[in-house]
């Protein structure tokens, strides 16, 4: 496959290409390979997303939590 | 004509031969008409000849005068002390007395209208010589050291100058010059003093003044030798001559015209109850308008200092803090709502990729098993045709993948028999 490694993908690099996979995979037509590929690109789209929006909200809360002591 | 006969100290002409000689000269000068004002008329009864002196209403010059009584009496005008008249005569000398006098055949008063006439004449003249312009006109001293008066002894008008000055001003100085106002000595009389007070150091303004009178006796006012020595005068003069319809020549080339004698004293004094009063006015408004100046700073410093940011200067910073406050809460709302928002829509993306994808089905215990095909994407394995033994496989399970070698196949009993034994 000639796709980017989703770790080396941004949020919202990942999370514009996990709504295509979505919108791909609703549409059909693709062979059971390809769709089983997809699908597996989607999977790990989507916890590439998840462990972003896990590190910034672990950031907001860690920087929310030093400012409070002030 | 003759000339002047030798004499010598050793050679004395006698007295007869003088006097002849200037009887004879004086004869021959003719008859004349001659005009000025008469000082003295003297008739005395009995006597065939008249006495009368001519006097120049300006200079102190006269002549003496003769004439038959008849002449007096058949005069149409009255012949009187004071009197403007022509007369027409020859000069002679009395030898027996040494003296001069004019013996005079006519004798013609000049009339009022012709003296109004004359000092018509002279305004014009005067006012083209420019006398009367304004711009010639000195301003009166607010407050003279001294002030002169010329003004008739024991007047009316030096009695109302005096004491209106007086009474404005208690402390005003006076330097009086009493001389005849009307008459032949008026004018001489008056040049004097206004000489006399002009060159006075302390005098800084010279009062002409004078009460009503007829044409006649206001005539001295209108002479030109007097008007020229108003003009000239370096200190200011105030020609209060008459009453107000009175309108001689001083009034005009005086530096200020009263209309009255207690006019010009009004002029040349101020008041000083009026100025004391006035002082105090301006110093009640002066300082008034100080302490309303002071009180509206005062004002305006207090509402300066009462406004907010002076009264409380915490309280913009707190305001501000409270600012900052505010928007870290709202930016740290936005921040989690964002994330939640980010989260949520990735769940949904998830979940709608769990329905679509095999997710529930490997998760129930099936399995997807894919041929590696080397330098290609795997297929999916669909038939044990497509795996002979050492086939190297890929499945797909619910949480990942296991790679495994094919070791043999079994057909399935029904179908699979005739594909795999050909």
């Amino acid at each position: 496959m000639s796709e980017t490694p989703v770790d080396e993908l941004g949020y919202e690099a990942a999370r514009d290409e996990l709504v295509d996979v979505v919108k791909v995979l609703e549409q059909g037509g693709l062979d059971l390979d390809a769709s089983l590929a997809l699908w597996e690109r989607g999977e790990a789209l989507a916890a590439r997303c998840e462990q972003h929006l896990a590190g910034a909200r672990a950031r907001v809360e860690d920087a929310l939590a030093g400012r409070d002591d002030d | 004509m003759t000339s002047p006969p030798v004499s010598s100290p050793e050679n004395p002409l006698p007295v007869r031969s003088v006097a002849t000689k200037v009887a004879g000269w004086i004869d021959r000068l003719g008859s004349i008409w001659v005009e000025g004002q008469l000082t003295q008329v003297s008739v005395r009864q009995g006597t065939r000849t008249a006495f009368l002196t001519l006097r120049d209403p300006a200079a102190d010059m006269s002549l003496s005068v003769t004439c038959s009584p008849m002449l007096i009496q058949s005069s149409p005008v009255p012949v009187v002390e004071g009197a403007r008249v022509v007369l027409y005569g020859k000069l002679s000398f009395f030898t027996g007395r040494g003296t001069i006098s004019l013996r005079a055949t006519e004798i013609r008063a000049i009339g009022v209208g012709e003296l109004l006439a004359r000092i018509e004449r002279l305004r014009g003249m005067l006012a083209a010589e420019g006398l009367f312009d304004p711009r010639l006109k000195r301003p009166l001293p607010f407050l003279p050291r001294a002030v002169g008066l010329i003004t008739a002894r024991a007047s009316a008008a030096e009695k109302d100058v005096l004491s209106v000055a007086r009474r404005r001003w208690p402390a005003v100085r006076f330097e009086v010059r009493n001389t005849p106002v009307q008459g032949p000595s008026a004018v001489p009389g008056i040049l004097r003093a206004i000489a006399e007070l002009d060159e006075h150091p302390d005098v800084d303004v010279i009062v002409l003044a004078r009460g009503g009178g007829s044409v006649e006796d206001l005539l001295p006012f209108s002479d030109e030798a007097l008007c020229r020595a108003v003009v000239a005068a370096r200190t200011p003069i105030v020609s209060a001559i008459g009453h107000e319809p009175d309108s001689p020549l001083s009034d005009h080339v005086a530096d200020v015209r009263a209309a009255t004698p207690t006019d010009a004293a009004k002029r040349v004094v101020p008041d000083a109850e009026a100025e004391l009063a006035l002082v105090a006015e301006l110093r009640a408004r002066s300082s008034a308008a100080l302490r309303g100046w002071v009180a509206r700073e005062a004002r305006g410093l207090d509402a300066l200092r009462n406004r907010p940011v002076l009264a409380d200067p915490v309280s913009g910073l707190d305001r501000r803090g409270e600012e900052i406050a505010e928007m870290r809460r709202v930016v740290r709302r936005d921040v989690r709502r964002a994330l939640a928002a980010e989260s949520t829509a990735v769940d949904h993306l998830r979940a709608r990729l769990v329905t679509l994808g095999p997710a529930a089905t490997l998760a129930r215990g099936y399995a997807v098993v894919q041929r590696v095909v080397p330098g290609d994407d795997p297929e999916v394995l669909r038939s044990v045709v497509d795996a002979p033994p050492g086939t190297q496989l890929r499945i797909r399970v619910a949480d990942g993948s296991v790679t495994a070698v094919g070791m043999g196949r079994v057909a399935a009993p029904s179908t699979a028999s005739e594909r795999m034994d050909p």
